[in-house]
């Protein structure tokens, strides 16, 4: 079956989940197409950090701006997704007093609130802190949930009236003379393509953008750039913590509900899907990191990942670092004379909402319409629903016993109910999109002991369609799992993950599954 | 809502790495006692390790379910981890009680060495009124002791001073010396089990000696007083110290309160001289049964024709040196006695006389009681008071400390001269 509407959008991330909304709420029609599922790219793999701008204050000001005034909006329309932690720019001796005079002054001019702390104030704050730190700034730096953000505003622009299709990948344009007139798409899972035409194309698959804009022999001018992270078993800190120093790999520690992340590394790359995780970045950030935090060294990390950033490139500098976090908006009839077709890049988690907001204007603009973006405004439908750490263990406390429930994830407590929930919206196509949309395997075992809990639901799911089998979606699992344990199995993680090998080895007999050697523990022990 | 701003000591905080060294294995959720009997506690492993994740220490708490808890310490026995499990549900209570404020009884209840010796002296009064109903309807109502639990009856002489006033021992000890920390439980509760314990060390040659003591504190620790905790550990060493560094061992008879003086005092409450002082302190039975072993003792015991149901405290269980009690009572001839196939008693010291608890405590000791049925046992014998409180109370049945029975088959000792 073929499609037609007024927008099309390629790309579930922040932005196009955030476009989507966007023209729902402007009563625009859109359908939105995603390769896999929301937050597969780089936004659903940094470091959940909500910045206060900060961070971008001294060398990127127009940056540190936009922080400023979308972290004000964000706590205002998404305070679910939102921990107001604060945050810390902590002095260690070698760092000196040299930056954070000018750190000081640059956040002022942005208009971001600082607080000065001697070093026993901020050891009062965060006793973690290496003790030998020589001052500290406090700044209204904050945690965000990725996935829930995302999710929520494609749930709200759904009930809106727009159209998603997950697991479904662009393959093409429909052309119209030297104009694009909407996409060719095929239903990965399905297996079936088909058309959606549309007045305009918004190409907002990030990091994808340019591997899209070849199917119109078109390309931008960007830089991928691979960040490394680590999540470590418990909460290490109740801010973010961050070094006084001019940015640099390694020197932010964010927390986030039960962990805390510890990045990044900055490195050059080629391909798109370089999510591997190095054994030297692993020691780098747990290093550097521990500098910060001493305890660090021997903490338990229960993960690690990855995620390539899109930076739009102008000029010639090797510093990724340097490169603006800024964003573009690229029509493309301007810029190669084809009609149709827009290309939104660039830019953070935090500046989502506002890309959205400029792309639609540019929209609206062309199609001569007059409708104000109200996304500042209009709070998501989750907005409200407790979500902290402590309504969780109360939940779990009344709810689940009072219902004699099961939980299915003990190290993030997700009940049944919650899972059935999202089930039964109806979205759900893998057990990924599930991952997605709860907490499930976010926790301790990582899905260890908890995902083969939810092959019974899966597999009922699955015979609806006729399609594949748990043991395949287990090992799918078990490959991506593994690639995100592997670089931090040391002491009580190894240990762990011995036992967790010998419950699919041993109860569910995964190894005879296969064969040579494919078996995922076997592989990375070579 | 009393003592809501005490100051918190730092052996009640939480170390900050506790949860990392589980590895999931659910072992300790298999053999806790309370999460078999009720939903409403999530058991040791989610309790402890897993709801450790979700607490920040700038929040309050608000995990209620840790109360639940009755310390037995069994999850501790079964983690191939090293999980500090019980420690930390101990602390995660503390800190729970410390924000909701204590109740009134937990303080009347964790302070009974204040007022056990008073209410010995006036035991004639004192254990009728506890039988009341009507008192009992009022310990209900406002202190919220369960009036469907007995409240054991005090004896009128303590054991201490039944101690020193009995006529000096005669010489002849072959043994050496040998300190004994009875308990209070023993002291105004059960005299006769201390009166066993001295005449069985004294039958194998060992002079008995009366150090100072107070309450070890188990039961202060229990409510999260810490510093009630501390002070009387710290109390309980000086005096004890200076003893076993004249070379002399302590023994006890209750394992509860071996547990607390043996592990808990330098593992929970970190006091000093508590490791020094552990190396010297046995329970009662395992030091005789060491004896025994090497054949410095030869205890003859008469045969005695009873069926005995024997059952190991989770406190013994939980010290790891075995069941010396059951081997000893193996020595005596005729003596049918079989181990009680069962967790936990489910009394928990103080736990289930507390109204919220007696519900579960009487769950978890049904199994215990069926398990005992099974033997169909003249008596049933145990090391813990609680345990043989407990075992009394759902049984009916005669229920003794090992030391009692022993005592009794001892051979007359042969006269001399």
């Amino acid at each position: 079956m073929d499609y037609k509407t007024e927008v099309v959008i390629i790309g579930g991330g922040a932005t196009g989940a955030g476009i989507a909304r966007d023209l729902a709420l402007r009563g625009i029609p859109s359908i939105l197409v995603e390769r896999g599922d929301f937050t597969s790219g780089a936004s659903g793999r940094n470091q959940g950090l909500l910045h206060s701008g900060a961070r971008y204050a001294v060398y990127d000001p127009e940056a540190a701006r936009e922080c400023v005034a979308e972290n004000r909006i964000l706590r205002h329309i998404a305070p679910h997704c939102i921990e107001p932690t604060g945050g810390l720019f902590v002095s260690l001796p070698e760092d000196g007093f040299e930056f954070r005079g000018e750190f000081i002054r640059a956040c002022e001019n942005a208009g971001i609130e600082t607080v000065s702390l001697s070093p026993r104030e901020a050891l009062a704050l965060e006793p973690g802190i290496n003790p030998l730190l020589i001052g500290a700034v406090q700044v209204p730096d904050g945690a965000i949930d990725p996935f829930t953000l995302v999710v929520e505003n494609i749930r709200d622009a759904e009930s809106r009236g727009a159209v998603v299709f997950t697991h479904t990948e662009a393959t093409g344009f429909l052309r119209d003379g030297d104009g694009v007139a909407g996409v060719v798409v095929r239903d990965l899972l399905e297996k079936k393509e088909f058309t959606i035409s549309a007045s305009w194309v918004i190409n907002a698959a990030g990091a994808w953008a340019n591997r899209i804009l070849a199917l119109a022999g078109l390309s931008i001018p960007m830089s991928l750039s691979k960040g490394s992270m680590l999540i470590t078993n418990t909460r290490l800190s109740q801010r973010v913590l961050n070094r006084c120093r001019p940015p640099a790999s390694g020197d932010i520690i964010v927390p986030n509900s039960t962990v805390s992340i510890l990045g990044t590394t900055s490195l050059r790359v080629d391909a798109v899907e370089s999510f591997e995780v190095l054994p030297e970045e692993a020691a780098f950030l747990v290093y550097e990191l521990s500098l910060l935090v001493p305890e660090i060294k021997s903490e338990r990390f229960i993960r690690a990942y990855a995620g390539v950033r899109p930076l739009i490139r102008s000029g010639e500098t090797d510093d990724d670092r340097s490169l603006s976090r800024g964003f573009s908006l690229i029509d493309h009839q301007k810029e190669n004379g084809i009609s149709g077709l827009v290309t939104i890049a660039g830019g953070k988690l935090i500046t989502c909402r506002l890309m959205a907001e400029k792309t639609v204007d540019f929209l609206c603009e062309k199609m001569g319409l007059r409708a104000p973006c109200t996304t500042a405004e209009q709070r998501l439908p989750g907005a409200g629903i407790g979500r902290s750490l402590q309504d969780r263990l109360l939940h779990m406390r009344r709810e689940i016993p009072a219902a004699r429930q099961e939980i299915l994830c003990d190290c993030e407590l997700v009940p049944r109910d919650e899972v059935e929930a999202v089930l039964k919206e109806g979205k759900v196509r893998e057990l990924r999109d599930i991952l997605h949309r709860t907490r499930i395997a976010k926790g301790t075992c990582q899905g260890g002991f908890c995902v083969y809990r939810l092959l019974g639901m899966l597999n009922e799911l699955r015979r609806e369609r006729n399609r594949g089998d748990s043991n395949e979606i287990l090992m799918d699992f078990l490959e991506e799992r593994w690639r995100g344990i592997r670089p931090i199995l040391w002491g009580t993680a190894l240990k762990e993950e011995e036992l967790i090998e010998s419950i699919y080895k041993g109860l569910f007999n995964l190894s005879g599954e296969l064969s040579g050697g494919q078996e995922a523990g076997e592989r990375g022990r070579r | 809502m009393i003592n809501k701003c005490e100051k918190i000591p730092d052996e009640a905080r939480m170390p900050p790495r506790f949860a990392d060294a589980c590895v999931r294995c659910a072992n300790c959720m298999a053999v806790c006692p309370v999460s078999r009997v009720t939903p409403t506690f999530p058991g040791p492993k989610q309790a402890g390790p897993g709801a450790q994740r979700f607490r920040l220490p700038s929040e309050a708490s608000v995990d209620d379910w840790i109360t639940l808890c009755t310390g037995c310490k069994l999850c501790d026995t079964v983690c191939p981890s090293g999980v500090p499990i019980s420690r930390m549900n101990l602390l995660a209570k503390a800190k729970y009680l410390r924000e909701q404020g204590r109740k009134p009884r937990d303080w009347v209840l964790a302070r009974s060495d204040l007022y056990g010796e008073s209410a010995s002296r006036l035991a004639t009064v004192v254990n009728p009124l506890m039988k009341n109903t009507v008192i009992r309807k009022i310990l209900d109502s406002v202190l919220e002791i369960d009036a469907r639990r007995e409240l054991p009856s005090y004896e009128r002489q303590t054991f201490h001073r039944w101690f020193r006033a009995r006529p000096v021992a005669a010489g002849g000890f072959t043994q050496g010396r040998v300190a004994y920390f009875h308990g209070c439980f023993v002291d105004t509760n059960e005299t006769d089990v201390g009166k066993a314990v001295v005449a069985l060390l004294e039958s194998q040659g060992l002079e008995v000696a009366l150090p100072p003591q107070n309450c070890c504190g188990l039961p202060r620790l229990g409510i999260g007083d810490f510093r009630g905790a501390r002070e009387m550990g710290a109390r309980n060493i000086a005096s004890l110290l200076p003893v076993v560094r004249d070379g002399v061992d302590v023994v006890f008879s209750s394992t509860s309160c071996g547990m607390m003086l043996r592990h808990d005092y330098s593992q929970i409450l970190g006091l000093a001289g508590a490791e020094e002082l552990a190396e010297h302190l046995f329970d009662v039975s395992e030091y005789l049964l060491s004896l025994y072993d090497d054949k410095k003792i030869t205890p003859a015991f008469l045969p005695v024709k009873v069926k005995a149901a024997y059952f190991a405290p989770c406190h013994l269980r939980a010290m790891n040196i075995g069941l010396p009690a059951l081997e000893l009572l193996g020595l005596v001839p005729g003596l049918d006695v079989q181990s009680v196939d069962a967790d936990c008693c489910g009394l928990g010291g103080l736990y289930g006389f507390k109204k919220e608890n007696c519900a579960v405590a009487e769950a978890i000791g049904g199994d215990l009681a069926k398990a005992v049925a099974r033997i169909k046992p003249d008596i049933v014998i145990t090391d813990c008071e609680g345990c043989r409180m407990q075992i009394r109370h759902l049984t009916g049945l005669k229920v003794v400390h090992p030391v009692q029975l022993l005592r009794d088959s001892l051979k007359p000792l042969p006269v001399t001269g």
